[in-house]
């Protein structure tokens, strides 16, 4: 066995263990998980009440524009600091993260979907100047 | 009208293929429940390698396995691990997309700042119950502690060709389909990680 696949096994045999090891939580979560799909699975379809997909390209261009209004405008109620090097690589890492789009997906507008909440609270504390404890 | 000679003909053309027998549901059903059965532990820790989140990984894992057998599990069921595992990696994706807009955001909040995905760790959570291989038990999990450092440095391609292929075991072709991309780039990630990731733990492991 070369040092490479001696080196691969070791790091398989440490994950297989660590799955062994999961506790009785976790895996009850997963059997129900897993109930709940079969649940799905064995009825039909309804494709009616299923809500519309947005168009790829309309959910691209919001969440583009979301995300340059995020990245361009900076931090309030903070001290204005010039960005250094390691600032703007994380900057554009983040960008390419939340930009990218998936094939069978319908990121990054279903993402920005999912927290519907969050942005409302956002935005209403935001509104409201709330300089209080946030979180 | 022209006549059908069976009922299934009939049904062909009204509306997609006929419904399929109860006992090929049941063994369908069963089918699925085994391949779940069997990916899921796996998929939990994959899905926490890359989150570090307990409860996230779960919702993800969970999501993945209700989007396969809501869109796919009528595929071969020889097509559903790299199905399941794409989708995974997309739902992985999308929430660390959620997790950096939401930084972002709480950016811009007034206010002291608060992460709520970097929550202190207490380091004896998932330290190893006593007993006769205590010892070997914990070097065991210091080791995976190690690897998972080292996992989450990795781009986050690398990291993902990485599981797929030793964690989950899928073939070179498999994990192209589950990553939506070549096997050049599956090779050529994995080796990268490979080779990242032994630089890093040769010494230590």
């Amino acid at each position: 066995m070369s040092e490479q696949s001696s080196f691969e096994e070791h790091g398989r045999r440490l994950f297989e263990a660590s799955v062994e090891n999961l506790d009785m939580r976790v895996r009850s979560r997963l059997t129900q998980a897993r109930h709940a799909a079969l649940d799905v699975s064995a009825s039909p379809r309804l494709r009616f009440l299923r809500l519309p997909v947005w168009s790829s390209a309309a959910g691209v261009t919001v969440a583009g524009l979301l995300a340059f209004a995020i990245w361009v405008g900076g931090p309030m109620g903070q001290p204005h600091h010039t960005p250094t090097v390691a600032d703007t690589q994380a900057g554009f890492e983040d960008l390419e993260l939340v930009a990218a789009s998936d094939e069978n997906n319908a990121a990054p507008m279903e993402m920005l979907q999912n927290d519907i909440d969050f942005y409302e609270w956002a935005a209403d504390k935001t509104a409201a100047g709330d300089s209080g404890n946030v979180g | 009208m022209a006549g059908f000679a069976t009922l299934s003909q009939a049904w062909m053309a009204w509306d997609g293929p006929a419904p399929a027998p109860e006992d090929a549901v049941l063994d369908h059903t069963k089918e699925l429940e085994k391949f779940l059965a069997e990916v899921e532990r796996r998929a939990f820790r994959i899905a926490q390698v890359s989150l570090r989140d307990e409860d996230d990984a779960l919702d993800v894992v969970q999501d993945a396995m209700l989007k396969l057998a809501r869109n796919y599990s009528a595929k071969p069921s020889a097509e559903w691990r790299p199905l399941f595992y794409r989708i995974l990696e997309n739902g992985i994706r999308d929430l660390q997309r959620r997790r950096v807009v939401r930084k972002r955001v709480m950016a811009w909040m007034p206010g002291p700042k608060e992460d709520p995905d970097e929550e202190a760790v207490d380091p004896m959570e998932n330290v190893p119950a006593g007993g006769a291989d205590a010892p070997a038990l914990l070097m065991q999990d210091q080791a995976m502690r190690q690897l998972e450092i080292s996992l989450r440095a990795l781009p986050a391609r690398q990291r993902e060709a990485f599981m797929l292929r030793n964690f989950e075991g899928l073939d070179v072709a498999q994990t192209a389909k589950a990553m939506a991309c070549s096997e050049g780039s599956v090779k050529t990630h994995y080796s990268r990680a490979v080779h990242t990731l032994r630089e890093q733990l040769g010494e230590v492991w």
